[in-house]
């Protein structure tokens, strides 16, 4: 089973997003910010990818992700979730270190495309 | 015992000890120095000075270095008069994550000086502002929150704003949010998220 590390200081969020991803089969784990998250890293399993929003205290998402892409451990992909969606935020998403960057709320027949897609498990039409 | 020729002379300070007098004037110029290790000691210092907070206010606009920065940000939330709270809040419009993110932090432990701009944040025309200003009221204890998150969710048209409006409410909320609750959901009806949230929220504050 695929794992996904989820990251966002909202409850409300994290469970939304678990709620659709362990319906759809992932096994989902939650970390309320990127200290957190950099402290799963340590403590478990690799994760076959990352959900991350940006604004949070103590780590936001940017500095999560410089810092686990400058780790020497299996990268996965990631993708940036935010409330924001100036050019700027998604650039600096992508520069980070994000394989993409998505606007919230977002659906689950939005979301669910998108990490199967980055996971290599498209379903055949 | 008398000091024997030769020996190494005893430190006239510890490390880490300013050496420099710290006076209004001299601080402010240091908060000026080249060096940021020297702009922070400043800065921290001059949190004891009301007199200074324009200053700070003023580096903070044009402060590059993150440490200084932070620093900066706590001073003026020491200092929590007027114009250092129009400072804080000028950071939420920053680009920097960081800054927005600290910023947002000392405003929360600050509910007496914050609460007069609250519904003027609240009323931003830019949605993000407003997100930041409900993150604000995440940990501000005031008795207006609930008051302040019930009207963002009745009358705000951004839906990330009131998706985070609502995240709180079901933390903060009572029975009195429960009409308020059952309205986003009748604006928002296509939308999985509020409907979620919405829903937690109601079963949070028992009135499901």
């Amino acid at each position: 089973m695929k794992r996904i590390l989820v990251i966002d200081d909202a409850a409300t969020v994290r469970l939304y997003h678990r709620e659709i991803l362990e319906q759809a089969g992932f096994a989902v784990t939650e970390a309320v910010n990127g200290l957190e998250a950099l402290e799963k890293l340590e403590t478990g399993p690799p994760f076959d990818l990352y959900l991350v929003d940006i604004n949070m205290p103590k780590l936001d998402g940017y500095g999560f992700l410089r810092a686990l892409r400058k780790k020497d451990i299996p990268q996965a992909p990631a993708i940036m979730i935010s409330t924001e969606s100036s050019p700027s935020d998604r650039a600096d998403a992508l520069m980070a270190g994000a394989n993409l960057y998505i606007i919230k709320p977002i659906k689950p027949d939005q979301l669910l495309p998108l990490v199967r897609g980055l996971l290599g498990e498209e379903r055949q039409p | 015992m008398a000091l024997k020729k030769g020996q190494p002379t005893p430190p006239s300070h510890s490390p880490g000890e300013r050496q420099d007098a710290r006076n209004l004037e001299t601080l402010l110029q240091t908060l000026l120095d080249e060096d940021p290790s020297k702009r922070r000691w400043a800065a921290r210092d001059l949190a004891e000075h009301p007199a200074a907070t324009g200053a700070l206010v003023s580096r903070l606009r044009r402060e590059t270095d993150a440490t200084v920065l932070q620093v900066i940000v706590t001073a003026l939330g020491c200092l929590a008069n007027d114009e250092a709270i129009r400072g804080l809040i000028d950071c939420l419009y920053s680009e920097n994550a960081m800054l927005r993110n600290t910023a947002i932090e000392v405003l929360k432990e600050l509910p007496d000086p914050v609460a007069p701009h609250m519904g003027e944040l609240l009323h931003d025309a830019d949605p993000d502002v407003r997100i930041f200003a409900v993150n604000v009221l995440e940990s501000l204890r005031h008795p207006q929150v609930e008051a302040w998150l019930v009207e963002v969710i009745l009358k705000d048209e951004h839906i990330n704003v009131c998706a985070t409006a609502v995240d709180l409410l079901g933390e903060v909320g009572g029975p009195q949010s429960r009409d308020a609750l059952a309205a986003l959901k009748q604006r928002f009806p296509e939308e999985p998220y509020i409907q979620f949230a919405a829903d937690l929220a109601l079963k949070r504050i028992g009135v499901e």
